[in-house]
């Protein structure tokens, strides 16, 4: 696209330091349905709000949380398009990096590498930050890893993070409840929770997403009937 | 090289809003709903029906090349509504798409992966400036080996969803409206009902009766996978049943 009329970054410096358009995407993100994720002793949990436009939609169509490899997870808040094509990203990317070294991918490289491609869309020509903060969840030889990604590109690990709609809310209730030596089971409860305080309307196993990951490595999403087990022990 | 300067700049190409919004894509939206069509989907238990209206602009034409239904395979239909012109080059790569996956894989593109294939095409007009979205929202329909009946609708933003049953352009807000009431407690429509529902929600939002000359229907169903229109009789046929039945 070197020749095009749009070869110019749509991402410039403002007069005053400031490159507006990743503020924007950042108000895209702050929009967004919430989206949390919280590192326990032995493992790591991401949820989500799944609000549908109409109950005409198809439920089962619908998935927000994602994996990337086996061991690694990935959740959004923000534009759902967006999302997809760093979905897409990521896991060739950890694809290339397996058929060079016949290892999966650790954590903090996939990180590394998904915030670059983000990165690139602040600074490339032609086109617009991508509209998402990432919270990406894994466990490899280093340990479960929590670690949120934002428009512009940078990234940090987190103990428990929160993003989308009511994030200031979500993170003083995850600050309140958090403990360092939190067990998985409890930090599932205490995402829940964290959800449902923010939640407009009654949540349900159907319109929220849980993922997880244990010291077995392997990322699951929950489906609607597990979701239900753990709503009904919060209850 | 010249570019306009501050306020109004997104109006023109897909940059973010001060409120995070992409104007473009939103006038894209706009855009589908200004072709003045109104389009209806239902999936039923074992078949899916789509709907749209059909206006002949001059009676010299050729009414039969005046259509918003292309099937993409055999076993894919897709009904297009907004700009005539963005359907058919989306429908041209589309049916170029199914076709290289049928013979890169050795079987027939499934309806979801063909719907996520448009939807990440309409992304790609959201992020990058070179080109604008397209003004067209597709509703495709098939039957999937595993999933049974199925029906997506893909959008300019690069959404897609599975759904029960749906709505695009002018009057969509109205029919969702309609229909969700129908589809509350999950009727489990048979081929008939499924028809004859799509056919009546577009009636009531638009508040008219058709002829059978002024609508399209494109089915599809499990005990014949392969997507067709209805000829006139059969809508015929389906239109005396509802004015019967009412």
């Amino acid at each position: 696209m070197g020749d095009s009329q749009y070869s110019f970054s749509l991402t410039t410096f403002s007069p005053s330091g400031k490159l507006v358009q990743i503020e924007h995407a950042l108000t895209a993100v702050g929009s967004g349905q919430t989206s949390l994720g919280i590192k326990a002793a032995n493992g790591v949990v991401i949820a989500t709000e799944k609000k549908l436009p109409s109950i005409l939609v198809d439920e089962t169509s619908v998935q927000k949380i994602q994996s990337l490899t086996p061991n690694i997870g990935v959740v959004y808040s923000g534009m759902g398009p967006d999302f997809r094509v760093l979905v897409r990203k990521s896991r060739k990317q950890a694809q290339q990096y397996y058929r060079l070294y016949k290892e999966t991918i650790p954590v903090t490289q996939l990180v590394r590498e998904t915030a670059a491609v983000m990165q690139e869309f602040t600074q490339s020509g032609g086109v617009r930050p991508f509209g998402v903060s990432l919270l990406i969840a894994g466990y490899d030889d280093n340990g479960p890893q929590l670690y949120q990604v934002d428009p512009s590109g940078s990234y940090f690990s987190w103990k428990a993070s929160a993003m989308g709609k009511n994030v200031s809310n979500a993170k003083t209730f995850l600050e309140k409840r958090y403990t360092e030596d939190m067990e998985l089971d409890d930090a599932i409860h205490t995402a829940i929770l964290t959800l449902k305080e923010g939640y407009e309307g009654q949540i349900s196993a159907n319109n929220i997403e849980i993922g997880i990951i244990r010291s077995d490595r392997e990322f699951k999403v929950l489906s609607p009937a597990e979701i239900k087990d753990f709503l009904e022990e919060v209850e | 090289m010249s570019r306009g300067t501050g306020a109004g700049y997104d109006r023109h190409i897909t940059i973010f809003s001060p409120e995070g919004r992409l104007y473009q894509v939103e006038y894209a939206f706009k855009a589908v709903k200004s072709a003045g069509v109104t389009s209806i989907g239902v999936r039923g238990k074992d078949s899916v029906c789509v709907v749209t209206q059909k206006k002949v602009p001059d009676k010299l034409l050729d009414h039969t090349s005046v259509t918003h239904l292309f099937p993409i395979t055999k076993y894919i239909g897709l009904l297009a509504t907004g700009l005539t012109a963005d359907a058919r080059s989306l429908v041209y790569q589309a049916r170029n798409e199914a076709a290289e996956f049928r013979f890169k894989w050795g079987y027939e593109m499934p309806v979801d992966v063909l719907a996520k294939w448009i939807a990440d095409k309409a992304q790609v007009y959201t992020q990058h400036a070179y080109m604008r979205p397209l003004g067209v929202v597709a509703m495709v329909l098939g039957y999937d080996e595993e999933k049974n009946a199925q029906l997506f609708k893909c959008d300019p933003a690069g959404h897609f969803f599975g759904h029960k049953a749906t709505s695009a352009g002018l009057k969509e807000q109205e029919a969702i409206n309609f229909l969700e009431k129908k589809m509350k407690d999950d009727p489990q429509f048979s081929y008939e009902e499924t028809v004859q529902i799509a056919i009546s929600a577009l009636q009531s939002v638009l508040q008219e009766d058709f002829k059978a000359t002024e609508i399209e229907v494109g089915v599809v169903r499990k005990d014949d996978r392969v997507f067709r229109a209805l000829t006139t009789e059969e809508i015929d046929q389906h239109l005396t049943a509802i004015s019967e039945r009412d």
